[in-house]
């Protein structure tokens, strides 16, 4: 084990030093890791495993199912819905600005299906905020917001 | 028809959603209280005896289900809320865990008092931050007022992370064990082999609500809404072309047109202000003409005689410009994407039907589509391969709704 590893490794095991070593704590073990790292690499794959005990495929298999813990290349995200609902609203156009504000910032624009706020469609989310009956200028902002 | 409100809090409610305060006004302490001082078999017969049907899109009777984990052998239960609800244009979940926290929640603590389960999840969508602090901050107070906890029922939220096919309840299960949330062939239920292959009693958030509200007053008071044969109310998500789009509750039975143009609901469409079709129970869900919305009710047995079930409760509403097939081509991109994969008959079919719509085939694989559908419905080992056709075949039955696309 590198140097590298061995720090990842150290800081992920305090990370999940309070919650119960076991199985089921898989998910929320994933939750806190990629909250903390913004992405889960193979490195954070394997800290995890060695933490809880877990082969190593298997907490790939797990990560790798989950969407919003697919976040490569550790950018901030910007989730902007996609589907029909919001889409009737005109979110394909939302989801250019956002792009295009996003272009040289460390945010990732990625495209959601429906994400439950369709009473406020067009919606986009943060991560953190729900953005109601959002606009191109809202979502410039939240884009430059997450890139600080 | 109006809307009612009972499973939302009404309008004159003043206290706050996470206040003990709330707990009182609400009636969910006296029918906690109520519960606790009940038989098991008691409960179970007054839930029976209200006609109450799980809300979660498959309506099946939640007596059953409560006297089914009842009865199980096993030294250990689980009791499970569902909130992962991802299904294209249902929110009333978010909106009832948003604005009354606490019947959902009390829902738990019977469930769990009843069946014997010291352990209970609430399994949340991860995209629902601000409803799962909310759920947090109820679930906070529950504990200092001594219904949750230790030596009760322990109560744990778990944040569900982006896939839409975990909401399915053994594919639930296996997302809380930590494992990956495919679904599991059933039988054996969950019932009798659930979480940790015990006893589970898993029921939506509404249906455990809809529990609180019957304890919180009486059988004869719940029965006041409704039909004969679907007693009680309904919350309807309503989204798209119409003025007021959002979360309504209503007694069954009630026409659909008034869902869409009561000036209290729906408050008539918009877009081009002529309706096209309404797409009724989500993203499995089955398109309405004009003529069948016009003389539907909201109502299990009206809405099967013409094909269509309530699902979700979801409504999405389109103005007569939509185009219906690319529609259609969405719900078919998403049901791809979300197939977990195990099965075949799902995996494939579910890709064969993108590329067959676009294809621009259409109307000229009718045919095909419809056999592919059925294989589909017959040999997938969960709702989603099985109800992922219903939506396009049901545009398929109604011709008129795709003549001038
Ligand atoms: C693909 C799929 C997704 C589902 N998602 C949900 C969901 O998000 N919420 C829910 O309550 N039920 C969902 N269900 C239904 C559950 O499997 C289960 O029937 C329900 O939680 C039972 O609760 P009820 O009896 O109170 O309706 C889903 C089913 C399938 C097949
Ligand atoms: S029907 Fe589809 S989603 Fe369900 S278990 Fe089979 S492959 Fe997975
Ligand atoms: S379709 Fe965008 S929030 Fe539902």
């Amino acid at each position: 084990m590198d140097n590298q590893n061995g720090t990842i490794y150290a800081s992920v095991r305090l990370l999940l030093q309070d919650m119960p070593h076991e199985r089921g704590q898989l998910l929320p073990a994933l939750w806190r890791v990629v909250e903390h790292y913004r992405e889960i690499t193979p490195e954070l794959i394997g800290a995890v495993s060695e933490g809880l005990s877990i082969p190593y495929a298997e907490v790939y298999g797990v990560a790798s199912f989950y969407s919003l813990l697919d976040n490569p290349g550790g950018k901030m995200p910007i989730y902007v819905c996609t589907d029909v609902m919001c889409l009737l609203q005109g979110a394909e156009k939302l989801k250019h600005a956002a792009e295009e504000a996003a272009q040289d910032e460390p945010v990732a624009v990625r495209e959601s299906a429906c994400l439950g706020q369709c009473d406020y469609a067009p919606a986009a989310w943060s991560g953190k905020r729900v953005l109601r009956r959002t606009t191109a200028q809202e979502l410039v902002t939240a884009v430059k917001e997450a890139a600080q | 028809m109006n809307q009612v409100r009972r499973l939302l809090p009404g309008f004159q409610t003043t206290s706050a959603p996470t206040s003990v305060e709330r707990l009182k006004e609400r009636g969910f302490e006296a029918g906690l209280k109520k519960v606790f001082s009940m038989t098991g078999e008691d409960v179970i017969s007054h839930i029976t005896a209200s006609g109450l049907k799980g809300r979660g899109g498959a309506a099946f009777p939640t007596g059953l289900k409560w006297s089914s984990v009842y009865n199980a052998a096993g030294p250990t239960k689980y009791v499970v809320m569902n909130a992962d609800e991802s299904e294209l244009g249902t929110f009333k979940d978010r909106v009832l865990l948003e604005e009354d926290p606490l019947g959902a929640l009390s829902g738990v603590v019977m469930a769990a008092h009843v069946v014997g389960a010291k352990k209970a999840y609430c399994y949340i969508r991860g995209e629902y931050r601000d409803v799962e602090r909310r759920m947090a901050e109820a679930l906070q107070m529950l504990r200092s007022e001594g219904w949750v906890g230790t030596d009760g029922v322990d109560i744990e939220i778990r944040r569900g992370a982006g896939a839409y096919i975990a909401g399915e309840e053994t594919a639930l299960f296996n997302s809380i064990e930590g494992k990956r949330p495919e679904p599991r062939v059933k039988p054996p239920f969950p019932t009798i082999k659930g979480l940790w292959g015990s006893p589970t009693l898993i029921q939506n958030v509404e249906t455990l609500a809809n529990v609180a509200i019957l304890f919180a007053h009486d059988t004869e008071w719940f029965k006041q809404y409704g039909t004969k044969d679907t007693v009680g109310t309904k919350l309807v998500a309503i989204s798209g072309h119409v003025q007021r789009p959002g979360v309504y509750e209503v007694p069954f039975g009630m026409p659909l047109t008034d869902i869409l143009e009561a000036p209290n609901l729906g408050g008539g469409v918009v877009g081009s202000g002529r309706l096209g079709a309404i797409l009724l129970g989500g993203a499995a869900g089955t398109f309405l003409s004009r003529e069948e919305v016009a003389s539907g009710r909201l109502d299990y047995g009206s809405l099967a005689a013409i094909g269509a079930s309530i699902g979700s409760g979801a409504v999405m509403v389109f103005d007569d410009t939509v185009d219906l097939k690319w529609v259609t081509a969405r719900l078919a991109r998403f049901f791809a994407e979300e197939s977990c994969g195990q099965c075949v008959p799902c995996r494939v079919g579910t890709q064969r039907i993108v590329e067959l719509i676009e294809q621009g085939g259409f109307k000229s694989r009718t045919q095909d589509l419809r056999e592919l559908g059925l294989a589909m419905r017959d040999a997938s080992i969960c709702g989603l391969g099985q109800t992922a056709p219903v939506a396009l075949l049901s545009l398929l039955d109604r011709p008129g709704l795709t003549q001038h696309a």
